[in-house]
Parts: structure tokens; C-alpha cells; sequence
């Protein structure tokens, strides 16, 4: 931008300099440009729908629950197990099984983290579909 | 800063005025839609490590019910109590090939509330359903690492 200097009558004169103002205007452009189009992301679960009258139920036997207790402990079917070894051990189990599908039934007391992170770790051990249970599902069964 | 030439030939320097202008429009524009883009209600969604991403959830017509912390239940930005979900999300669900239900919970929600709305969507013949969290990059990139450590380390058991 210019200066103008005058020696006479007026005085020196300056101009703003625009240059500051840019560079904030353009960082928060920025900003905004980047916060605006998050895509969702998430963790996809099934919900078992009864199964039609008729069809002969399901291995008991074969069925792997991640169990969450009142307490924050967790189970695998019987087996008492914590969050650091569960992924683990799911792989474990289904080195042998091609079906990969785990259920996850959690206490109503808690909160719903717990459960999300127990599915989150079943989908880090490659599970294709987590399931979950709920007490009326096992009712209705 | 430009020298004036004495052989009088004319220089100008880039007026900057107009594009200042531009650029506040622009910003006032984006800090306009931003709060408008978010659809429904906000919670405090958890973080997982191993959340994918949804981009269904984005869509116009994506069915989105949300559980917040007290446990209110909203289907897209209105909330209902929760015996009426089965009747409303069947209603926007059909003629739909895909009928999955995109659910938000807040990540303290009594998990008796997601039970509750997740038994209400199985009786509208729901089967799929998204669980919307935040992917926390930190937490993948150190549990990756454990998990590479574990492959190469760990052999010997």
C-alpha cells in the first residue's frame, strides 16, 4: 500500500495495512472450511429379529456373549475377561469359526460407553457382526 | 512499495480492499451454515477406534434417532417418547430397500434407554443399525502399534 508523505500543509499520512487482516480472515476461512463437512462415522450392530415359528434354534453352544456386569467386569460366555485381553481372546476364539458374529449384552445401569466399547473392541478383533442382546430378545427366544 | 519511475510510466499496486471483502463474505457465509448443518441433537457422542464411516447418516432422508445423557429420545430433531418410535420409524422406513437406523447416544445415556429404544426399532422390523461415535485417530494409532508389536514380538507365547 501506498505511503503518501506530504511535506507541506498535510502531514504523513498512512494507510492500514491490509496485510494482517488477510491472513487472520483466511485462517478462520480455514477453519471453518475444514469443521463443516465431518462425515458421521460409526459402528454398525445388529439387532437379532425373533426368528421365524418354525426354524430349529440356534446353537447354544456356539454363541459367543460379551457379557458387561453392573460392575464394569466383563465376561465372555463364562469366562471373566478384561477390555485389554477381549480382542485378543476373540480372535482366539474365532481362529476356527468362519462365522464371525459375537452378541454383547450389557446391564441396564450403565452407561452406554461401556457397551460401546465393548463393541468397538469386538470390531477391532474383525468381528463381521456384533449383535445386541437385550433381555427382552432373550424373553422372546 | 513501488518507486515512481521519473519516465512516467504508471505502476499500481494490487488494491487489496475488494478482496477482503470477498473473504469476510465468505467467512460470515460459512459461520452461518456451520450451526445449521447439525441435524438433531447434540450429544457427546463416544470415541471408538474402530468406527467406520457413514456417510448415509448425512442424508437427507437418513433416519436418526438420538438418546441424549437424561435420557430423552429424539427422532431426528423432535423427540418422542418411545412408544411411538416402532409406529414412525416404520412409516419412514417403508419403500426403503435399506432399512437401517442411524442412533446417537450421548456416551453417558443409561444403557436401560438404549435397550429400550433398540427394542422399540426391533419391533419396527429394524435389523441394521449404526451406532454414530467419533473416531479417535489417537487411540487407533497406539492400539495399531500394540497389535504390530503383539504380530512380530509375541510368537512365543
Amino acid at each position: 500500500m501506498s505511503m503518501a508523505v506530504g511535506g507541506g500543509t498535510g502531514g504523513p499520512k498512512s494507510d492500514i495495512n491490509m496485510t494482517p487482516m488477510i491472513d487472520v480472515l483466511l485462517v478462520l476461512i480455514i477453519i471453518f472450511m475444514v469443521i463443516v463437512p465431518l462425515t458421521p462415522h460409526g459402528l454398525e450392530a445388529l439387532i437379532p429379529q425373533p426368528p421365524p415359528p418354525g426354524t430349529p434354534p440356534a446353537d447354544v453352544d456356539r454363541t459367543v456373549v460379551i457379557i458387561i456386569n453392573r460392575d464394569h467386569s466383563m465376561q465372555l460366555n463364562t469366562e471373566p475377561i478384561t477390555a485389554d485381553r477381549l480382542t485378543a481372546r476373540l480372535i482366539d476364539v474365532f481362529k476356527t469359526r468362519n462365522e464371525r458374529v459375537c452378541f454383547v449384552k450389557g446391564d441396564p445401569d450403565l452407561e452406554f460407553q461401556e457397551v460401546a466399547r465393548a463393541i468397538d473392541l469386538a470390531k477391532g478383533a474383525q468381528m463381521d457382526k456384533v449383535g445386541l442382546m437385550t433381555s427382552k430378545m432373550e424373553q422372546g427366544q | 512499495m513501488a518507486k515512481k519511475l521519473m519516465s512516467g510510466g504508471a505502476i499500481s499496486d494490487i488494491n487489496v480492499t475488494p478482496m477482503v471483502d470477498v473473504m469476510l463474505v465468505l467467512l460470515i457465509i460459512f459461520m452461518v451454515i456451520t450451526p445449521m448443518l447439525s441435524k438433531g441433537v447434540s450429544v457427546d457422542k463416544v470415541k471408538t477406534m474402530n468406527a467406520i464411516a457413514m456417510q448415509a447418516a448425512e442424508k437427507e432422508d437418513a433416519v436418526l434417532v438420538a438418546v441424549t445423557r437424561n435420557g430423552e429420545v429424539f427422532l431426528g430433531s423432535a423427540k418422542i417418547p418411545a412408544a411411538e418410535l416402532p409406529g414412525k420409524v416404520k412409516d419412514l422406513l417403508t419403500g426403503r430397500l435399506d432399512k437401517t437406523v442411524f442412533v446417537s447416544c450421548d456416551s453417558r445415556a443409561r444403557y436401560e434407554k438404549v435397550v429400550d429404544v433398540v427394542d422399540n426399532l426391533r419391533a419396527a422390523g429394524v435389523d441394521n443399525i449404526g451406532l454414530l461415535t467419533e473416531l479417535d485417530q489417537k487411540a487407533k494409532a497406539r492400539a495399531d502399534a500394540l497389535a504390530a508389536s503383539f504380530a512380530s514380538g509375541g510368537e512365543s507365547k
